[in-house]
């Protein structure tokens, strides 16, 4: 008869646990549709801190850079680093979309992890970061699709369609379907890491509440920067892949 | 789940609970919990099972008022469930609205934002950066040809000089040398003149002499004469 004070312990473990609240959102109505007020205020936050430090730290570059404007040029330099290897020669006007897809992924992973939201009570839901909603996931990974058409297009014109039957006709359909997978799996693979993430630091502080959550937060800042470098290289490596000759 | 489970232990005590947790667990949007407790309950039912083969219905009959028991223990730990419930039932992470839209247009201003006043400004600035240090460093080449050059110039003066000086320097040694040898043959000519005239005098002093001794011996002979020959 041991097995069930066990399994009550189970339970109450698991109605603790469930304090996390999954799914859970604070609801604006806006002329009679829904938004998630959380995702969008914290999003603000995320925007305010980016054009923030961009301001302070940009507004009076020097020849000789001070730490701020050093700290910028080298995120900088990154990001046309990153432009350049997945496009090529034309990355040049491509640097803001990817420079502000990697920025704004970035800041809001790590706000989740590093910035205090539970201090502000909602009445409802709770104040995570942005990317941990899948609205915001698609909204970012939609524009992306939109972005390797365009460049597809303005390039090639009507011709870039024909990589649709290269390099056979046959793989018509499953080129059509990659249109359809590449938004999907961008929007999904950083919604998952990143809810996945929130979930396993707040599962594991509600069990020990010290010192064991650690590496695991320190892994979640790990993987929440790799998620913001792997959407913005695969948002370039698409665009690149769609402005190259099709042989 | 739960429901059949909590069925097939048909005792009054359980069909209570049954109908109860039907109320407090609406359609389940939280399966989790019911199929925790429904597997335990599983299990510790095939347990007895297996150990009690002899008299397996009559071990089955004198359990079953022990879960019940516990079956209403569970139903007290989950009791406390209706709220979280009513939480939970509207869980919804794959719900998308507004927030979609919203984000995007937010996405979309932050990068003509940040293109204004990071990207394109930094980027110009640190280009132009690049560019000012590779004309200086390009400058530092120029001048390192005009060193070239000065150097050479300066090459070409000291050979002139040196070429200027040995000039001097040999006609001046030319000069000398004729001076020298004019004031020689000068010195040469006057010695040899005087010796000439040394050597006339000489010559004269030799005539005059012997003229004077021609003369006294002509008067020594008569002398020598007149002495030996007394006589005459």
């Amino acid at each position: 008869m041991n097995v069930i004070p066990c399994s009550i312990k189970t339970l109450k473990g698991l109605y603790d646990i469930s304090g996390v609240e999954v799914g859970q959102h604070f609801y604006w109505q806006i002329g009679g549709l829904q938004i998630h007020a959380q995702v969008l205020i914290t999003s603000w936050v995320v925007i305010a801190i980016l054009l923030g430090s961009v301001i302070i730290a940009v507004r009076n570059p020097q020849t000789i850079p001070t730490d701020g404007q050093n700290f910028f040029e080298y995120v900088l330099e990154f990001i046309r680093d990153l432009s350049k290897t997945q496009i090529g020669e034309e990355y040049g006007p491509w640097v803001p979309f990817i420079g502000t897809m990697f920025l704004f992924i970035f800041v809001s992973n790590w706000s989740g992890a590093l910035l205090p939201w539970k201090i502000i009570q909602l009445p409802h839901g709770e104040l995570a970061a942005p990317t941990n909603d899948i609205n915001t996931t698609v909204a970012l990974a939609l524009p992306t699709s939109a972005a390797y058409f365009y460049a597809g297009l303005t390039k090639k014109g009507l011709g870039y369609f024909g990589k649709y039957i290269q390099p056979t006709p046959i793989l018509l359909p499953i080129n059509i379907l990659e249109d359809f997978t590449k938004p999907l799996s961008l929007s999904f693979r950083l919604f998952g890491n990143i809810l996945a993430d929130e979930l396993v630091v707040v599962v594991l502080v509600s069990l020990v509440p010290s010192v064991v959550p650690i590496p695991v937060m320190l892994l979640g800042l790990f993987t929440s920067g790799i998620q913001a470098l792997i959407f913005a290289t695969l948002a370039a490596a698409y665009i690149g892949e769609s402005m190259e000759g099709h042989h | 789940m739960a429901s059949t489970v909590m069925a097939s232990s048909s005792s009054s005590a359980t069909s209570q609970f049954l109908s109860n947790g039907r109320r407090t667990c609406p359609p389940s949007p939280l399966p989790l919990i019911p199929k925790v407790v429904v597997a335990a309950a599983k299990s510790d039912f095939r347990r007895t099972a297996t150990t009690t083969k002899t008299s397996l219905p009559r071990r089955l009959l004198d359990s079953l008022p022990q879960k019940a028991a516990a079956i209403a223990a569970v139903a007290a730990a989950v009791s406390p469930l209706p709220a979280l419930a009513e939480q939970m039932e509207k869980a919804a992470l794959f719900d998308f609205n507004l927030t979609l839209p919203a984000i995007a247009v937010e996405f979309l201003l932050l990068m003509v934002a940040l293109d204004k006043l990071y990207f394109t400004p930094l980027g110009k600035f640190m280009d132009g950066r690049d560019s000012a240090i590779r004309a200086k460093l390009g400058d530092v080449k120029d001048t390192s040809e005009e060193v070239k050059q000065l150097e050479e110039q300066a090459a070409a003066v000291m050979r002139a000089a040196r070429a200027e000086i040995s000039a001097a320097l040999n006609e001046m040694k030319k000069e000398t040398s004729a001076e020298l040898e004019q004031k020689l043959a000068e010195g040469r000519k006057r010695v040899e003149a005087e010796l000439a005239e040394a050597l006339q005098n000489l010559e004269k002093q030799k005539e005059d002499t012997i003229k004077a001794l021609d003369s006294q011996i002509a008067a020594l002979g008569d002398e020598i004469v007149k002495k030996v020959l007394p006589i005459a």
